[in-house]
């Protein structure tokens, strides 16, 4: 299925990683205002858009489980929620540390924050709502509406700076020019490490959704196969064996 | 092209002043990385594990 190209995803997210982080980190010189905090930018901004490109990814997702009740997109719309989840709280998070110097404030109920918090919220209540259900099905349609009613929600964050006076400031303008106040040097890292994030996002997207299948088919032959396979593989190195012990 | 723009790793880790914002966000971006690849392999792995036990049990009635 996936196996064969997962090798090359990681690859290339590890070389993007690195390349974004020493670039950002590193080689862009600091902002004339913000100084070198501004470089929590690079992580904040690609986790924030992404939690939200996650969120309508979920809501495509969830249109196909009520419209055509496709099991394939329940399965990788599952996936998504723990991941925007945790993206959400990553860009919410480094945006009120990037706020305390900037701003003066780690919080402030703008619309952006406000609305990006409920984004987090919605979150959750997508997850606990699948939890909610033994029913395999009856989750899948039940959490596919709540997406659907929450994708409401995107537009706010996204037009929030536009329709209200908030603290935080909208999109800055990118420009090629080299004595612009954002040239190529500033934004270049900041799309490598959206791309990074993506990759990441991409590969725990996937990993996530082979674990669904695994659950959702363990009676099937091919499954059984793979178990009595894992068997032999982990007995002789007794890799598994101390690490759940522990869990246990 | 892009200069390097700290002349030693003691500057460098000192961030300008800012190092107690952008250490603390760079971990915490760190973290989700890790627990977003780790995750799945456990949960595989507990997957595997859980149903390897029930094999077992079943072939052994």
């Amino acid at each position: 299925m996936t196996g064969r190209f997962l090798p090359w995803l990681a690859g290339v997210t590890a070389v993007l990683l690195v390349t974004g982080l020493v670039w950002g980190l590193l080689l862009a010189p600091p902002d004339y205002q913000m100084g070198d905090n501004y470089r929590i930018i690079y992580i904040h901004v690609p986790t924030v858009v992404l939690a939200m490109n996650s969120y309508l990814l979920m809501a495509v997702l969830s249109a196909a489980v009520l419209i055509w009740k496709i099991k394939m997109a329940d399965i990788v719309a599952k996936a998504c929620a723990p991941i925007g989840a945790t993206l959400t709280a990553v860009g919410l998070a480094t945006g009120s540390i990037w706020g305390i110097p900037t701003w003066g404030t780690w919080w402030i109920w703008d619309a952006r924050l406000t609305s990006t918090l409920i984004l987090f919220f919605l979150y959750i209540g997508i997850i606990a709502l699948r939890s909610a259900y033994d029913s395999v099905d009856s989750a899948a349609r039940a959490s596919a509406v709540l997406v659907l009613v929450g994708v409401v929600n995107i537009p706010i964050i996204v037009y929030s700076v536009e329709w209200w006076n908030t603290l935080h400031q909208p999109a800055s303008e990118l420009s090629l020019r080299n004595t612009a106040a954002n040239p190529p040097e500033i934004w270049i890292p900041a799309f490598i490490m959206g791309f990074a994030v993506f990759g990441v996002f991409l590969l725990a997207l996937i990993l996530r959704s082979r674990n669904e299948i695994l659950v959702r088919e363990r009676r099937a032959q091919w499954v059984l196969d793979l178990i009595r396979r894992d068997h032999g593989e982990q007995e002789p190195a007794n890799g598994g064996l101390h690490v759940s012990g522990g869990k246990a | 092209m892009p200069e390097l723009q700290f002349s030693s790793l003691g500057d460098f880790l000192e961030m300008g002043g800012y190092a107690l914002y952008v250490w603390s966000a760079y971990s915490i971006f760190a973290v989700f990385v890790a627990v977003n690849l780790i995750q799945p392999y456990r949960a595989r792995r507990k997957f595997m594990k859980q149903q390897r036990a029930r094999l077992e049990r079943e072939e052994q009635r």
